[in-house]
């Protein structure tokens, strides 16, 4: 065991001082020929992504033999806290796949590249100023800066029963006329019916799709007073959407409860069997209904519900450059050969979700009726800058606070205003911290 | 100045004094390739987290790290989280331990049988010590699946176990006790084969029962097995983490967040260092404490 550990121990230090040796030496002698190197951390998970991901890195490497990218596969589960160790390392990958949400504090810790004033024209005169403002962010230091190129947003759409919604001959909605929560509770109701429920909402991870849908009705969470403090806030219009999804649990006994633990793609086998009409999720899951529905099974993709408004918080998939990269302006480079029109149009394709880039919006794979396409392009008018974003601390307000807090309340142990109370209050100890 | 009266002594005083620094020498120059690492790989880190405890270091480009004292502690004193994490911890790991020991205990009698295919079945008791921990995790989450599982088609329940508040830290602490039986088993094992017969024959002789034999000869023979495996599995159940990690990250609400993913999340999730360091010490503290009373108290015992 001893002398294992001491060979082993041996072994890297004749290993460090081999890297050392040859990267000392390469990094002197760089000649202007030999071409540079990235790092390129992607996300893509779904089959269809990752094919087209890695096609977009082979053409770029293809055409530009002085800047090689090399594919880096991550995953969602993980990625943030594998980036803080590699920020932390300083071997973090040069250009890297991300969420909105992760960038604000990444931006904050000086993590990443301030992109202003680096972002081509075209390619931010394509991607409207509403997305730009999901990865705008303080730097720790009170300045603004451009933190990420925001490429893909996701919207709340309901995937319906087809054959369901015709025999409860209910209206179906457009993007003109969409439902407003009053009817889509009556909806549910029709649709309630034997063994099927009208709705499931799958609320293993609450926080972000109820946040997101509070907005209908103007609910945004947390407020910046005077003194430039944020604390959490749960009023009357917090309350509105929460209050209604409890209501379709346990008054109108419309949506099943036992739903309730499910992730998002959880209750697909019962939309299936009849046991669930509506599915309120992200547009994303089309792809997995799309794929796995049975033959004959017919669906639609309804629009974003209204409330006083359709608008939803939206994040952004990002591409971000670290600090610490050597060769900022070429991974830039490579980021705008990335997200232009036609590729940003294939990447979403790829994930089944909305590119943010409006030349990609007008390609006709993605407003096609089939599948979809149509509504959820179309629903991306209605997204508009989640306001947790900018706040300083949500992942630990999310995670130690919100979620266990509105699992319970959706599960009914606790009711609204005991929720809203530890919401705010075990919020703002949590929240107090980051802003020492 | 007292050369003349100390002559006669030095020689023999001289000569012992020589040998000893060199063989002094010859150990450290013999102990040095097994020291190195251990130096450089556990006790410099040990001593570095020790260090970082007591300081705020936070990640990011943006801090300056500075000394604070006991804030970091204090701070703990006042995190509920903590003390519910502590909480979970403890009952996760006595819980554990204690059933891991029964279990084990009873397998390993069995085990010690004169049983058909006893070989077979002493290798198979030992299968789950050779998955790596994320498999293990990988597979009690299909076990748990609410609507694939196992456990749910075999008991015809329709519960969503790892998602579950009152149900999570059950099924997790089940898992825990299968995945540590194999190292217990054998150490017992290994206990029981060393119990010597004639203390049975004798036992026999005397009219001793079945049970009488058990709680007389085996169970005080095997004691100072018994206090070791437990006293190890104790510390390895409070530092379990990877096995939970996969199966529900601490989920749902922080129901099954073991003070090893409590620190985890502090350090590379919300990126507080110098927390997560005095969360570390703290478990190392309490984990010392239980120890040293449950040793003192069975050593006081057993003399």
């Amino acid at each position: 065991m001893r002398i294992k550990s001491a060979l082993a121990a041996a072994a890297v230090v004749a290993l460090a001082a081999g890297c050392g040796g040859s990267g000392g030496d390469s990094g002197s002698s760089g000649t202007p020929n030999e071409p540079v190197k990235l790092d390129f951390l992607s996300l893509a998970w779904q089959k269809e992504s990752v094919a087209a991901n890695k096609a977009l890195v082979e053409e770029w490497n293809k055409a530009n033999p002085n800047i090689q990218v090399t594919y880096v596969q991550g995953s969602w589960d993980n990625v943030n806290d594998q980036l803080v160790t590699s920020f932390e390392g300083g071997d973090a990958p040069d250009v890297i796949h991300d969420d909105s949400p992760a960038l604000s504090g990444f931006a904050s810790k000086g993590y990443l590249l301030d992109l202003t004033g680096k972002v081509p024209a075209e390619l931010k005169a394509d991607i409207p100023q509403a997305a730009w403002d999901t990865v705008t962010f303080d730097d720790g230091k009170g300045n603004q800066g451009v933190y990420g190129v925001p490429f893909l947003q996701e919207s709340q759409v309901i995937i319906a029963n087809k054959k369901l919604l015709d025999a409860a001959k209910v209206r179906i909605p457009t993007a003109g006329e969409p439902w407003t929560w009053d009817e889509f509770a009556e909806v549910s109701k029709k649709l309630t019916k034997g063994d099927t429920f009208g709705v499931a909402w799958p609320m293993k991870s609450p926080v972000n799709k109820t946040l997101n849908l509070a907005l209908n009705f103007g609910g945004t969470f947390f407020q910046t007073g005077a003194d430039g403090k944020t604390t959490v806030k749960v009023g009357a219009e917090e309350k509105e959407v929460l209050q209604r999804i409890h209501d379709q649990l346990y008054k109108d006994k419309t949506a099943d409860t036992s739903a309730l633990g499910m992730g998002t793609a959880d209750p697909l086998p019962g939309f299936f069997a009849d046991k669930y009409a509506m599915l309120p999720v992200g547009v994303y899951l089309r792809q997995q209904v799309a794929e796995q529905a049975p033959d004959g099974f017919e669906w639609v993709t309804l629009p974003p519900l209204k409330g006083t408004t359709t608008e939803q918080g939206a994040v952004s998939q990002t591409l971000s450059v670290a600090a610490d990269s050597k060769h900022p302006e070429e991974a830039m480079k490579f980021m705008a050969f990335f997200l232009n029109g036609p590729n940003q149009a294939k990447l979403a394709k790829g994930d089944w979700l909305l590119p943010t880039s409006q030349k990609a919006a007008a390609d006709p794979a993605i407003t096609t009726e089939e599948n979809g396409w149509d509504v959820a392009t179309a629903s991306a008018k209605s997204l508009v800058v989640a306001p947790f974003l900018k706040v300083n601390g949500f992942d630990e307000w999310k995670s130690k606070v919100a979620t266990p807090v509105l699992q319970e309340f959706f599960a009914n142990k606790i009711t609204l205003d005991e929720a809203a109370k530890r919401l705010v209050e075990e919020g703002n100890e949590v929240l107090e911290r980051y802003q020492r | 100045m007292t050369a003349t009266a100390t002559k006669p002594a030095p020689p023999a005083r001289h000569a012992r004094g020589r040998q000893r620094p060199r063989q002094t020498r010859e150990m450290w120059v013999l102990m040095l390739p097994a020291l190195v690492p251990v130096v450089l790989f556990s006790v410099g880190p040990l001593l570095y987290g020790i260090g970082l405890a007591f300081t705020d270091a936070e990640a990011g480009r943006n801090h300056e790290t500075s000394f604070v004292g006991l804030e970091n502690f204090a701070d703990l004193l006042g995190d509920g989280d903590f003390w519910s994490s502590m909480r979970i911890g403890l009952i996760w790991s006595v819980t554990v331990t204690v059933l891991q020991f029964l279990a084990s205990l009873g397998l390993a009698l069995l085990l010690n049988q004169k049983l058909f295919l006893r070989g077979l079945a002493r290798v198979l008791a030992v299968v789950p010590w050779a998955m790596p921990p994320v498999v293990i995790g990988l597979m009690w989450r299909l076990v748990y699946h609410p609507d694939a599982g196992i456990v749910n088609s075999t008991l015809g329940t329709d519960i969503n176990w790892l998602a579950d508040f009152s149900w999570a830290l059950p099924a997790i602490i089940v898992m825990g006790i299968w995945s540590g039986m194999p190292q217990t088993t054998v150490v017992l094992l290994a206990g029981l084969q060393n119990v010597p017969r004639e203390l049975y024959e004798a036992g026999a002789m005397d009219g001793a029962g079945t049970w009488r034999k058990f709680w007389s000869i085996t169970l005080p023979q095997l004691r100072p097995i018994i206090v070791t495996i437990t006293s190890l599995d104790f510390v390895w159940n409070v530092n379990q983490f990877s096995l939970v990690y996969v199966l529900t990250q601490g989920g749902p609400g922080g129901q099954t967040r073991l003070p090893m993913l409590f620190a985890y999340e502090e350090a590379f999730r919300y990126g507080f260092f110098g927390y997560a360091a005095a969360l570390g010490v703290s478990i190392v503290i309490v984990v010392l404490g239980l120890l040293g009373v449950y040793l003192w108290r069975q050593l006081r015992e057993a003399s």
